[in-house]
């Protein structure tokens, strides 16, 4: 075989290889290109028609006593707030305070979806978690998920925020006197996140972390209101705090487009209400926590 | 005999007890994570005191002297004792202190995973338990001690050994207190404690009495003339009552904490006891095991002999 006959061999044996490798490779872009736009299913907004969901939380009998708090530890706190008792029950004229509401399901009228399946967007504003008289303002709260808080320190001493979730993750941050906020966010929805100061034990607040806008906070008033929820049947909880996991209760409404449905709950005597009770493990936190 | 080297050993088992309070108060007031780093609290060797931080880097200011005392005792065996057993523990006693140090960093870091948090707490009584052999190991009690005479030796022959009854004391507590531990770390204070782990807890105690309660008497029995023994048996008895009324006033006290706004004495001051007085009753027992083994060892055939020669010469001379 001559020079020139082993050359041509070379080269055709190459460009038969390349030849057979490109017909290996991946399927006509086109193809992917529509399986992944099918499988992918991006959620949409919800621009149908909107209602209200309205209520007065109630609290029947003698509500408990507030007790007194014992703020010897730290004489910043007896300074700034020297009359500091209890809040886990805030009642003013039978109306009680501190109740988180929320749409926890149900499905919208138009277009017959769940309401979760509806792309809602995050506020991006920043809630504020004030540490004030060695107290948390607010008591319970809620934001969206991956909405910011903004955790600031108006007393004169050092305070230690500690969520303690189930589903997100965990966090304890000690914030100095004049220290700028703490923002920080939550990804997963979590109904509700206990928040402990680790300095002062007896500080306690709630964060209700939702994947919609549908939530309230019960005021002085007993009052809440839920503004722009999609029109259709949906169950709404409230949620209190007390026991192991809070207590709730829930009601089924149908929310009118365009109008306002009332949803008054109540709890205390006489009212049957559902105990939360946290899973029974015998270790309850034998894993360790896994830093994301 | 080295009555320095005791010393400065007893002083740092007094001084490990004293931790033990440091740490259990840490937990009863839920102090756990009043500071989130290690091994500076705030980023400080010492930060402003109050609130919780004062019981948590009390904690680690407590813990640092111990670690020192423990470094200084180690030196000083290396230095002055003759066993080679004593001087190895010695060195595991600056392992154990290192260890445990090492492991409140974590617990921190972690936030107090149960698994973590028990942990810690079952080497620091590991940790005393070290600390007091070394203290009975350099006394002069135990260097001068002499075996017991065959006949009281060979009271053992035929019944269950006392050093296997005071081991089997010392394991059941040693158990009791890694369920102790767990129980007391699986909740905090504003929250009931699992059932299980109380019942559990509530059976190791029945344990313990059966165990400890056999071998003080066993002791106070066959040996009732041997000081060596007694004194520690009868202490141990004393500490496992005392004990037993401790454990009931902290479950009573705990059931009620969850209504409290904060971790509150009489809660706080009786689940501390609790703690301490276990720590006690575990050091004592150790001593009490220690010393049978020392003058009953093992009944060998050399004993028996001895015994027999001795039972001629006895009933000849009678």
């Amino acid at each position: 075989m001559n020079k020139q006959t082993k050359v041509w061999l070379v080269l055709s044996t190459v460009l038969s290889l390349l030849a057979l490798a490109s017909a290996c490779s991946k399927g006509p872009e086109t193809n992917t290109t529509t399986n992944s736009a099918d499988a992918g299913g991006t959620a949409t907004a919800y621009a149908g028609a909107t209602g209200t969901v309205s209520g007065v939380i109630s609290f029947n009998g003698t509500p408990p006593t507030p007790k007194k708090i014992d703020t010897a530890a730290d004489a910043v706190c007896g300074q700034k707030n020297p009359n500091l008792v209890t809040d886990d029950t805030v009642v003013n004229d039978g109306k009680l305070a501190n109740v988180f509401v929320y749409i926890k399901e149900g499905t919208t009228t138009d277009g017959n979806k769940k309401i979760g399946d509806y792309a809602w967007s995050t506020p991006a504003t920043a809630v504020q978690l004030d540490q004030n008289g060695c107290h948390y303002k607010p008591h319970v709260m809620g934001v969206q998920t991956n909405q910011k808080i903004s955790i600031i320190n108006s007393d004169a001493t050092q305070h230690n925020i500690h969520p303690t979730p189930k589903l997100n993750q965990e966090w304890n941050q000690t914030q100095p006197n004049g220290a700028p906020p703490i923002e920080k966010s939550f990804s997963r929805a979590e109904v509700l996140i206990p928040v402990k100061c680790n300095q002062h034990p007896w500080m306690k607040a709630y964060i209700g972390v939702m994947k919609t806008p549908f939530f309230a906070v019960s005021g002085e008033d007993g009052a809440f209101q839920i503004k722009g929820v999609p029109a259709g049947t949906y169950t709404v909880v409230a949620w209190r705090e007390g026991g192991a996991a809070g207590t709730e209760k829930t009601m089924q409404v149908t929310v009118p487009a365009s109008g306002d449905v009332k949803a008054d709950f109540a709890f205390g005597e006489g009212a049957a209400t559902t105990s939360l009770t946290p899973s029974l493990k015998m270790m309850p936190a034998l894993e360790v926590p896994v830093r994301h | 005999m080295n009555r320095g080297l005791n010393r400065f050993a007893i002083l740092v088992a007094c001084a490990t007890f004293f931790l033990i309070i440091a740490g259990a108060l840490v937990t009863s007031n839920d102090a756990g994570l009043a500071t989130p780093d290690w091994p500076l609290s705030n980023g400080q060797f010492f930060p402003r005191m109050v609130g919780n931080l004062f019981w948590e880097h009390g904690h680690r200011m407590v813990a640092t002297t111990v670690g020192m005392l423990t470094i200084v005792l180690t030196i000083y065996i290396l230095t002055k004792e003759k066993r080679q057993w004593v001087r190895r523990l010695g060195i595991f006693a600056l392992i154990a202190v290192v260890a445990q140090g090492l492991l409140g960093g974590l617990t921190v870091k972690l936030m107090l995973p149960l698994a973590v948090s028990t942990a810690h707490a079952t080497l620091a009584q590991l940790f005393f338990c070290t600390t007091v052999s070394l203290a009975v190991f350099t006394s002069r009690s135990w260097i001068e001690a002499p075996s017991l005479p065959p006949e009281e030796k060979a009271t053992e022959k035929g019944s269950l050994p006392l050093r296997y009854l005071c081991t089997a004391a010392l394991v059941t507590i040693f158990l009791q207190l890694i369920i102790g531990a767990t129980l007391r770390h699986s909740a905090p204070w504003d929250q009931h404690l699992p059932t299980q782990l109380v019942l559990a807890h509530v059976g190791g105690a029945l344990a313990v009495v059966v165990a400890l309660g056999s071998a003080a008497l066993t002791v106070l029995r066959r040996h009732r003339q041997e000081k060596f023994l007694t004194r520690p048996a009868r202490l141990a008895l004393v500490l496992l009552v005392v004990q037993l009324f401790l454990g009931l006033a902290a479950y009573m006290t705990r059931l009620a904490s969850p209504n409290d706004p904060q971790p509150l004495n009489p809660m706080i001051g009786i689940t501390v006891a609790h703690v301490a007085c276990g720590a006690l009753v575990f050091a004592t027992t150790i001593m009490l095991t220690l010393r049978t083994y020392k003058v009953l060892g093992v009944l060998v055939v050399q004993d028996l002999h001895d015994y027999q020669e001795y039972q001629v010469n006895h009933v000849s001379h009678v």
